[in-house]
């Protein structure tokens, strides 16, 4: 069974390059273009990984990352950040104990073979889609 | 204590004079009939003396006395009074005056008990005086202070933050500073909250004034004395006079900062152009080269107009003033933005007289000013998944003194803060995409005009921006 990932990003052309490489090999994609459309995908779809940018209009990144590690049903879905400033995150998320630390960072401009790599090992530790 | 004995031969007088305070027994004529030795050794012998020349050295009555109202109703009353010891020293005094009388007649005496509270008053004094002037250090420090519990709710605040930011106590602190509804991120004081350490942070802040202002933030924990943050105290210090002070080489470090944000997502736009032109090519589908080719040019046209600001921006050019018709310039900037409009269906529609509109003008730069404008609407609708269509209109307009260009759309629209800080330099509400160039530029145009930009803007329903130029006057 393919590997369903949802990518939220409000940059459309962000969004078709990352769903062309992971349609490209295998993935089944569904998209998001800020945090509360997002968090109705993931309601209706439960992706097995998500890749998420943290800057979009309306409900932010941050605001859908806390939203899904704090539900106890889909606090385990794999969370990918994909941001220009995924270093500012990854300190402001340290600060944080009652929020788990996403289960990997991406910085733009994406490299193919990174995104690959990491969304093949969270979606089944390595077993391929 | 003189002449006061118990049946069975227990003397009272022991007792009182054992006690930690001044007890007297008066007449109705206020004579001191008998006293305590703790009162005879601070006040002296009070034989043949009215209570007032022993406890007052004066020679008139008091205004009130507790004594003489318990001679009139037979109770018990009380005071607090200053009186004068022997030495001259003055002592405060709480007085408590019972009448003793005998099977429900009147008083014959009356017992007063003085319980020196000369000390406790000091120190509340020194008390009331300290808090006043800790009061008046945190009114007065050259910066705004308050303190928030948990809830980020403001619980103080002191003199200087609320003449900027109004009586913000209550209320979030989010909502007073920066009148926004949503948590800011990061926040100084939420890390403070969690670690219990000092943070700093430089921030943009909207007093009542609507003029934003940089701010220093330090926040610091209040511990409780359990040792957990009950509350966080933050200061800002107003820098916008050192921010407005800064050198260009600063701003260029801003800038580098602000550009190399965009472009990584206009390069990853590019990547994504080269990924589907790359693998189309490959698989022998021209769909996905074309959709290849439309993602560079799209990204490409942005990179150059992100170029075309930062170039703006570091020249600092003259502005170069000659006559110019105002709807030729809206018939140019419409023709350019159509085609990035029509990619994302986005309808745009010009409004403007069929004569011309003459006003003296530098065509380049108003040029810039209004693509801006649109480009920001175009992103504005884009964004927006709230309608089913998107429309763009751009229209310029004739007064007698006047020439108004509009730019409006009904895409996602702005909160209040946002529209406080558009024109705020490196400020961007469009994450990777934005420079924070775009609208400090086009504001600098319309202010080198001796014009204005006014905005009109409503959160989910869309924005309108009218640049109000003057025709002649320049």
């Amino acid at each position: 069974m393919r590997k369903r990932v949802l990518v939220v990003d409000d940059e459309p052309d962000v969004v078709t390059y990352i769903c062309s490489i992971l349609e490209d090999n295998g993935f089944e994609t569904a998209t998001a273009a800020d945090g509360e459309e997002a968090m109705k995908k993931v309601l209706e779809q439960r992706p097995d990984c998500v890749t998420l940018d943290i800057s979009m209009p309306h409900t932010s990144g941050v605001r859908f990352y806390r939203w899904l590690k704090e539900s106890p049903e889909m606090r385990d879905i794999p969370v990918i950040i994909v941001t220009g400033i995924s270093d500012d995150f990854k300190r402001f998320i340290s600060t944080r104990r009652q929020v788990p630390p996403p289960e990997g960072y991406l910085s733009k401009p994406i490299e193919e073979e990174s995104l690959l790599m990491l969304v093949r090992a969270l979606c089944d530790r390595g077993g391929s889609p | 204590m003189k002449g006061l004995k118990l049946s069975g031969g227990f003397s009272l007088a022991s007792v009182f004079d054992c006690l930690p305070c001044y007890v007297t027994v008066q007449d109705r004529d206020m004579n001191l009939v008998s006293a305590n030795r703790r009162f005879v050794s601070e006040f002296g012998e009070f034989e043949g003396k009215k209570c007032y020349q022993v406890y007052k050295r004066k020679s008139e009555v008091c205004d009130y006395c507790p004594v003489q109202a318990s001679f009139e109703d037979g109770v018990c009353h009380t005071g607090e009074c200053k009186v004068v010891n022997k030495a001259g020293e003055e002592k405060v005094v709480l007085i408590h005056a019972a009448a003793i009388t005998e099977s429900g007649g009147m008083p014959e005496f009356v017992v007063e008990m003085a319980i020196d509270i000369t000390k406790q008053i000091r120190l509340e004094e020194e008390l009331r005086r300290r808090e006043a002037r800790y009061r008046l250090l945190f009114d007065e420090a050259p910066c705004f202070i308050s303190v928030q519990d948990r809830g980020l709710k403001i619980i103080e605040a002191n003199r200087r933050h609320k003449e900027a930011f109004g009586d913000g106590v209550g209320r979030l602190c989010y909502e007073v500073y920066k009148h926004r509804s949503e948590e800011c991120f990061p926040c100084a004081v939420q890390e403070t909250f969690q670690d219990k350490e000092v943070h700093f942070r430089e921030e943009v802040v909207c007093p009542v004034t609507g003029e934003t202002r940089h701010v220093l933030v330090y926040s610091a924990p209040i511990l409780s004395e359990d040792g957990e943050v009950e509350s966080v105290m933050e200061m800002s210090t107003d820098i916008t006079p050192l921010r407005e002070l800064q050198g260009k080489l600063e701003q260029i470090g801003l800038l580098i900062g602000s550009v190399s944000h965009s472009l990584k997502g206009l390069l990853t736009g590019l990547d994504g152009g080269i990924y589907l032109l790359k693998t189309g090519i490959e698989k022998n589908d021209m769909q996905r080269v074309s959709k290849g080719l439309q993602m560079m040019e799209r990204n490409v046209q942005r990179v150059k107009a992100v170029v075309g600001d930062i170039l703006y921006y570091a020249k600092e050019r003259e502005l170069c003033f000659e006559d110019i018709d105002a709807c030729e310039l809206t018939r140019e900037v419409t023709e350019a933005a159509t085609m990035r409009a029509k990619e994302f269906g986005i309808e745009i529609e010009v409004r403007m007289p069929e004569t011309p509109i003459i006003m003296r003008g530098d065509r380049n730069a108003l040029r810039a000013m209004l693509s801006n404008l649109v480009e920001n609407a175009i992103d504005a609708c884009r964004v927006d998944k709230s309608k089913d269509a998107h429309k763009v209109t751009i229209s310029a307009e004739a007064h007698d003194e006047e020439v108004v260009f509009g730019v409006s759309d009904n895409g996602i629209g702005m909160d209040k803060e946002t529209v406080e800080k558009a024109f705020t330099l490196f400020f961007s509400s469009k994450g990777c995409e934005g420079t924070g160039l775009g609208l400090f530029i086009a504001n600098k145009i319309a202010l080198g005009h001796k014009g204005r930009i006014e905005v009109d803007s409503t959160p989910k329903e869309g924005s309108r921006f009218s640049v109000i130029l003057p025709r002649r006057n320049i």
